[in-house]
Formats: C-alpha cells, sequence, structure tokens
C-alpha cells in the first residue's frame, strides 16, 4: 500500500492480547494519517463510552505516523499520539518528532491502538513485523535516558540498527498531571500529561526496529519534488537561522515584537533576557546538533554544563519554550540552570511548558503571602531563584516534597491555594499556555481558546503563519498580511488555519518549522506522490476540516463547553510597557464570528447540520443532550 | 510609487539616522562587537547604504557598491521606512521575500535586541530633522 505499512497494531493491556488490522485504503483516503487516524480510531474505539477516567484502562492510547513518515524529505519525519489528558479532563494529541515514527514504519505497522491496562510494568517490542509485550520491571524506576540506553544496547549485535524507544520515566509512572512520552531522549510527545496515561496503564515502553520501506506510487513526482525544493529550502534565511541557532533564535526575533512572557507574563521586556539568548547558549551550553529522521534542518540542540551546581552530561538541549519557561517566565537568568531543568525533565520525562509556568505561578503566589516557606518545605520562591526552579523540578518528577503539589499542574494547585489565586494562571481548558503572547498576535488568542487541547501553539499553525515563520501564498485566506495587535478578520484566519493545518502538520504530517519553505500545493504533491491519491488542496483542506472538528468533538464529548473557550484574565491584562502594552485581544468579537463561522451553539458544541455536512452524523448523539 | 519621492530624500533622511545610531552607544558597542560589514540596498527609490562595523567606530558610507560586505540585505525603500518604527514582521518580510538576505543571517538576526532602542529614536529624529511628514506610525 503506497505510502503507508498498511497494518495497525492493537494491544490489549489487560489480557495481554495483540492482533493486526490490516489498513483498509478508503479509510486512508479519508483520514489521510497522523492526527486523522488517531481521532478516528480513538472515538470508534470508545464505542460511546464517554464516562471514562483518563488514568483508568477504559481510556485508549493511539499512535500513528503519516504517509510521509519515513520519507528522505525534510520536515516529514513526524507522526502523532492522543488520548484522554489526566492534566486537562479533554482531548489532547502531540505531534512528535524524531526517528521512532519511521522506524515503526519500516516494522510494518502505521500504529498502534492500545487499550486496557496492565497489572505489572510491561514493555512492547516491536521488530521485523513481530510485536510483543515483555515485562518491564527491571526498568521501572529508570529514567528516560537510562531506559533508551539500556534498551537499545540490548537490541545490538547481528549488524542491524538500535532499536528506537519511546519511553516515560519516573513522572509518568508517579502519574505527574503534565508527564511526557520521550522519543530518543529528546523528542517529546510533551503537553497534556500522556506519560501518566502510561503510567497508569503500566506501560513503561515501545521498542521499535525495522528495515521494510514502504512503496511509493510515483517516485519520479518525489524525486523531482525534492530538487524544487532542495532550492527553497537553500535559500531559506528561516531555515539557515534555525539550523545555525535552533529554535533558540526565537529569544532574539520573538522580543522585537513583544511575544516572549516574563514574569509570569506580566512583562515583554526585561535586561536579564540577553543572558538567555543563542550567542550565550552556543557559549554556556552547545555541544552538538542534532536532527529527525530524513531532516537536513537539524534545527535540535545537544547541550552540556561540565561543571558548578548545575553541572550535567551531553544531552539533548532546551528548545525555546524551555529557554523562556524556565527563564524569562520565572526571572532567571541562569542558562546553565535552564539547561539542568530541560535535562531533569527528559529524563523524568515531564513537560517543560506547564512545569515552568507552574512554578511561575508558585513564585508569584510566594511573593503575594499565598504560599509561605513553610508551605514549600524551606524552599525560598523569590523571582529569578534558580536554585530553587532546579530543585523544584527535582522534587516534581519524583513527586517529593512541594513537588507533590506542582505535580498537579497550577489550576489545580490555584484550586488548593484559594480563589484569589486564580489571576495568576494562564491555563486554557487546564493546559498552561506556551510562551507567545496573545496581546501582540490576537489570532494566538483565539487559537489557545479555540484549541481542543487548551492553550497550544502547536496544533494549528497559527502561531507560525501570523508569526512570519509559514506562508502559504497558495491560500487565498492566508496569504494576505495580517496585523498582529487587531482582532478584526481573525476568526476566519483561525478556522483556515486549523483546517489546513489538520492536513498539513496534523495528517500528513509536517513539522512546523522544518517545513518552513513548502507550499501548500508542494505539500499536497508530496503527499499524491507518495500515495498515489489524487488530493487537491481544496479536498485536503476540507478532509482537515472534518479531522478538526472530529477533535474539537472529542472534547466536547470529555465535558468541554462554550464557557472553556476563554483566555485567563492573566494573558487578557493590557501590559504597561513594551511593543505590545496596551494592546488586549477582543475576545468578544473573534469568539463571536468564529462561532458563527464554525456552526457552534451557544455550549460550543458543533450543529447537527455541520457534523453531518462533514460525514460525521455518528458523533451527534455523543455531544448533543 | 512608493512613500519616498526622490533618492536624495531617503538616502540623506535614512543615513543621517544610522550616523545617529552610530553615534549612541548604548547601540553602537553592540554593533561593533558584531565586527560585520552590512550593505544595505534600496529599491524605489534606490539608494545604498553600507554600514561597517569591523573598525573601533561604526562606519556609514552611502552608495558604497564597491567594498566587499559580509552580508547584503536587499528590500524597499517602504519596507526599511516602517522596519525602522519596529512595524516590520521580520520573519514574515524575509518568510514572504519582502527583505532577502545574503550571507551569514543568524549574524544579523542576533543584532535584532541590540537595536531594539532605534525604534523610538527613529520618529523623535524624523520630527527634530524636519522629516514629520514620514513619521506615519
Amino acid at each position: 500500500m503506497n505510502g503507508y505499512a498498511g497494518t495497525i497494531l492493537r494491544v490489549d493491556l489487560t489480557n495481554g492480547k495483540l492482533k493486526e488490522d490490516k489498513l483498509d485504503p478508503s479509510f486512508a483516503r479519508q483520514y489521510i494519517g497522523g492526527v486523522g487516524f488517531v481521532v478516528r480510531m480513538y472515538l470508534d474505539e470508545l464505542a460511546g463510552k464517554t464516562d471514562i477516567d483518563p488514568l483508568g484502562p477504559d481510556n485508549p492510547f493511539v499512535l500513528m505516523t503519516g504517509p510521509l513518515t519515513g520519507q528522505k524529505l525534510d520536515g516529514a519525519a513526524r507522526w502523532v499520539c492522543g488520548s484522554r489528558s489526566p492534566l486537562t479532563g479533554v482531548w489532547a494529541d502531540c505531534n512528535v518528532g524524531g526517528f521512532f515514527g519511521a522506524y515503526l514504519k519500516f516494522a510494518g505497522y502505521d500504529g498502534i491502538v492500545i487499550t486496557g491496562a496492565s497489572r505489572t510494568p510491561v514493555l512492547l517490542r516491536i521488530e521485523e513485523g513481530t510485536a510483543r509485550l515483555e515485562d518491564a520491571s527491571r526498568y521501572w524506576g529508570m529514567d528516560t535516558y537510562e531506559t533508551s540506553d539500556a534498551l537499545a544496547e540490548e537490541s545490538r549485535g547481528g549488524g542491524r540498527g538500535k532499536d528506537r524507544v519511546f519511553t516515560i520515566g519516573p513522572a509518568g509512572e508517579n502519574l505527574v498531571r503534565f508527564a511526557s512520552i520521550v522519543n530518543d531522549k529528546g523528542h517529546l510527545a510533551g503537553r497534556a500529561g500522556l506519560g501518566a496515561v502510561w503510567g497508569a496503564k503500566k506501560l513503561k515502553a515501545i521498542t521499535a526496529f525495522g528495515s521494510g520501506k514502504p512503496d511509493i506510487a510515483h517516485p519520479e513526482r518525489l524525486s523531482a519534488l525534492k530538487g524544487e525544493l532542495k532550492e527553497a529550502y537553500e535559500s531559506s534565511i528561516y531555515i539557515d537561522a534555525i539550523h545555525s541557532f535552533g529554535t533558540a533564535t526565537y529569544m532574539d526575533v520573538g522580543v522585537i515584537g513583544g511575544d516572549i512572557p516574563m514574569k509570569n507574563w506580566k512583562l515583554s521586556e526585561w535586561e536579564g533576557f540577553d543572558d538567555l539568548g543563542p550567542l550565550v547558549y552556543e557559549e554556556k551550553l552547545l555541544a552538538g546538533r542534532k536532527t529527525c529522521y530524513g531532516c537536513s534542518v537539524a534545527c535540535k540542540r545537544e547541550a552540556e554544563v561540565l561543571q558548578g551546581p548545575y553541572a550535567f552530561p551531553k544531552g539533548p538541549g532546551p528548545e525555546y519554550e524551555t529557554l523562556a519557561s524556565f527563564g524569562t517566565l520565572c526571572l532567571n537568568r541562569d542558562i546553565e540552570a535552564v539547561g539542568k531543568a530541560n535535562d531533569l525533565c527528559n529524563r523524568y520525562g515531564m513537560d517543560t511548558i506547564s512545569l515552568g509556568a507552574t512554578v511561575a505561578f508558585s513564585m508569584e503566589c510566594f511573593e503575594a503571602g499565598f504560599l509561605s516557606l513553610e508551605d514549600t518545605g524551606g524552599i525560598d520562591l523569590s523571582w529569578g531563584n534558580a536554585d530553587a526552579l532546579v530543585k523544584l523540578v527535582d522534587q516534581t518528577g519524583k513527586r517529593e516534597g512541594f513537588g507533590r503539589r506542582l505535580a498537579e499542574g497550577s489550576l489545580r494547585l490555584s484550586g488548593e491555594l484559594g480563589e484569589e489565586t486564580r489571576q495568576f494562571l494562564t491555563t486554557v481548558k487546564g493546559l498552561e499556555a506556551p510562551m507567545h503572547d496573545p496581546r501582540c498576535y490576537h489570532s494566538f488568542a483565539l487559537a489557545y481558546a479555540t484549541s481542543s487541547r487548551g492553550a497550544c501553539h502547536t496544533q494549528s499553525p497559527v502561531f507560525p503563519v501570523e508569526s512570519g515563520g509559514l506562508y502559504f501564498p497558495d491560500i487565498p485566506g492566508l496569504a494576505g498580511e495580517s496585523e498582529g495587535m487587531d482582532s478584526h478578520g481573525k476568526a476566519a484566519l483561525v478556522a483556515l488555519c486549523q483546517d489546513f493545518g489538520a492536513f498539513f502538520t496534523g495528517s500528513a504530517v509536517f513539522c512546523n518549522l522544518g517545513a518552513s519553505p513548502v507550499t501548500a500545493l508542494q505539500a499536497v504533491e508530496a503527499v499524491n506522490a507518495v500515495t498515489g491519491f489524487d488530493y487537491t488542496l481544496d479536498e485536503v483542506i476540507q478532509l482537515g476540516r472534518r479531522i478538526w472538528y472530529l477533535q474539537r468533538s472529542l472534547s466536547c464529548v470529555f465535558g468541554a463547553s462554550g464557557a472553556d473557550d476563554a483566555l485567563p484574565a492573566r494573558l487578557l491584562s493590557p501590559l504597561e510597557e513594551g511593543p505590545s502594552a496596551g494592546s488586549v485581544p477582543d475576545m468578544e468579537l473573534m469568539l463571536k464570528e468564529y462561532y458563527t463561522l464554525r456552526d457552534f451553539d451557544p455550549q460550543g458544541r458543533p450543529s447537527p447540520e455541520v457534523l453531518k455536512e462533514l460525514g460525521l452524523s455518528d458523533v451527534i448523539s455523543l455531544i448533543q443532550p | 510609487m512608493g512613500l519616498f519621492k526622490d533618492a536624495e530624500t531617503f538616502d540623506t533622511m535614512l543615513g543621517g539616522f544610522f550616523l545617529r545610531v552610530a553615534e549612541t552607544p548604548e547601540v553602537a558597542d553592540k554593533l561593533l562587537d558584531s565586527k560585520l560589514t552590512i550593505r544595505f540596498i534600496y529599491s524605489d527609490p534606490e539608494v545604498v547604504l553600507f554600514i561597517d562595523c569591523s573598525g573601533d567606530r561604526v562606519e556609514v558610507r552611502s552608495g558604497d557598491t564597491d567594498t566587499k560586505a559580509e552580508v547584503e540585505m536587499t528590500m524597499s525603500a517602504d519596507i526599511a521606512h516602517k522596519f525602522w518604527f519596529g512595524k516590520v514582521n521580520l520573519t514574515a518580510a524575509l518568510t514572504r521575500g519582502q527583505m532577502k538576505a545574503k550571507g551569514p543571517v543568524p549574524k544579523i538576526l542576533k543584532l535584532l535586541p541590540a537595536i531594539k532602542p532605534t525604534y523610538t529614536m527613529y520618529p523623535a529624529y524624523l520630527e527634530e530633522k524636519g522629516y514629520g511628514e514620514y513619521n506615519i506610525y
């Protein structure tokens, strides 16, 4: 089956049984891959059950590659996994890079549907068309680096390459609500706590190795497209920048427009910022460069600190989001401490955005007197205290001391500390906002509010389109210029980004960063050349629209309503200084236009008419009373 | 037709601003740290400005098309004008081809935080030098 391995693996952890299903070509054409497969299969697996515990055996976990995963094509190594989030309670899907997806496909599987829960720790080994569950007791308690090294080492020999490992660390085992799942140490299913879903299922790891390559329908067309893209990549300044400095380069670019949140979103300018930029990164942390399968962009950094209180050995370095969440957000100007906190998060398997935001929230509560030294076990949570930051990361991964409370996320912590602390929250649907400020790009505000998984900058390409990293001149609604600090016209922009994005970054599955030079038509041609399908651009936007409505519906199934399509007060408070001083997104205007465009009822549910029109009639009874 | 009627006006106005920046230690010291040489090639009207940060002071030379530059930036005069007000999304301008760059662009990006104070200097400079009609933001 061109572009696909042709087989879906089903694993029931409760009874230990494995089963293989053939991938239906008509299903593949309708749902493309990646998040399209994930949401449709998850919904089918629910079989009408809506009242499920995210940490219970009834919560399925689905992991799917896309038609391009495993192709040697820049910015196309990615894949997607999803489940009900233990942090937010609503739908969560995560888009992941690295090598695991490619090798899963080479092993003969497009994806895995995992149900049930094991009573004892298990790991799933996948190799050359076979899969088996094994006891994982000896790995339980290991961090993600130790687990990856141990499993990769075991697989060496016989002249073949090492297994690719997707694993949880102690944070997942300890059910930290924002625990991640980690692929090859530095590529994470980062947000919304999918690592805790595995921890609850006692699933420690999945390994993948294979040597089969999916067939390509039109190799000559794919080759011609690669030639066309080569020139675009070579002349792309954006690619040059992220290749040279990684995502840390955004520290220099983002600050110009006021996009980098500081001091728990109370500032967008701070003199300590200079100590966290790409130059200092290069001087104090940089130890090498890495990439994802088949991608020449190589935007990933390796970092190390050889001595001092924040020493850590060479490993995946912090991305922009981490530099901001553990740096500017907490007014911590010590980049070595950021590197150490990042290293601990990778090892324990934790989301640096949610944890950084929860620490910043705690620092503000400490300053305002809602937390005391007694509460924190003697840790001084003053702004910029790097020692405290690193200590709290360690405690959280282990669920020890004050870290036990941080492990619940900022929304639950605020619930414990009292109503007055809600003013310091930065969550949407319970998910802490990423490091991009909606006060300087109003479209982000609407994208955060309406994302099915909560405040998120990657679930749709609104962020890269509005901030300039992605440009689609062949989609009229995305080709024009947009004024960032203006709320007019943003509803249509966001809806179109979400629809096209459900194809482009969601299902195809292109990278928001590494695929920057790829136009919409080139993206469609890549998928057609590989699969042999005959998609048009209009059709993939329509298919993306249907996938997006499925994501939305899943969150409605899990209780999200119109009231949850809202930003916290902190993100709507005007800044007094900086490039976006005085700017506040007009949420009422944008949501009104957006609800009309999306055909939502006041409770935020898609109307039966729009679901019927999209061929999703089966979803109506799940979300309508 | 762009905002500027003739090359002389734009050359004198922006060249003069670059000289002002060169005399502002807060910014100039960081430019000198970079040791960069940059040629700005403007269109509509056609003007070339060369910024030399390789010595012990920042030099601004109008019309220098001969000296080898480490970086060349090409854009319309209107985009350049808008940029110095802090009103250009640089990433979008580069991605959309409104600005083109040759050379080690990451080195240019590194200068962005350093030149941030100039965004407030520019409108004040325009007023002070009698270019108030161009103070459009």
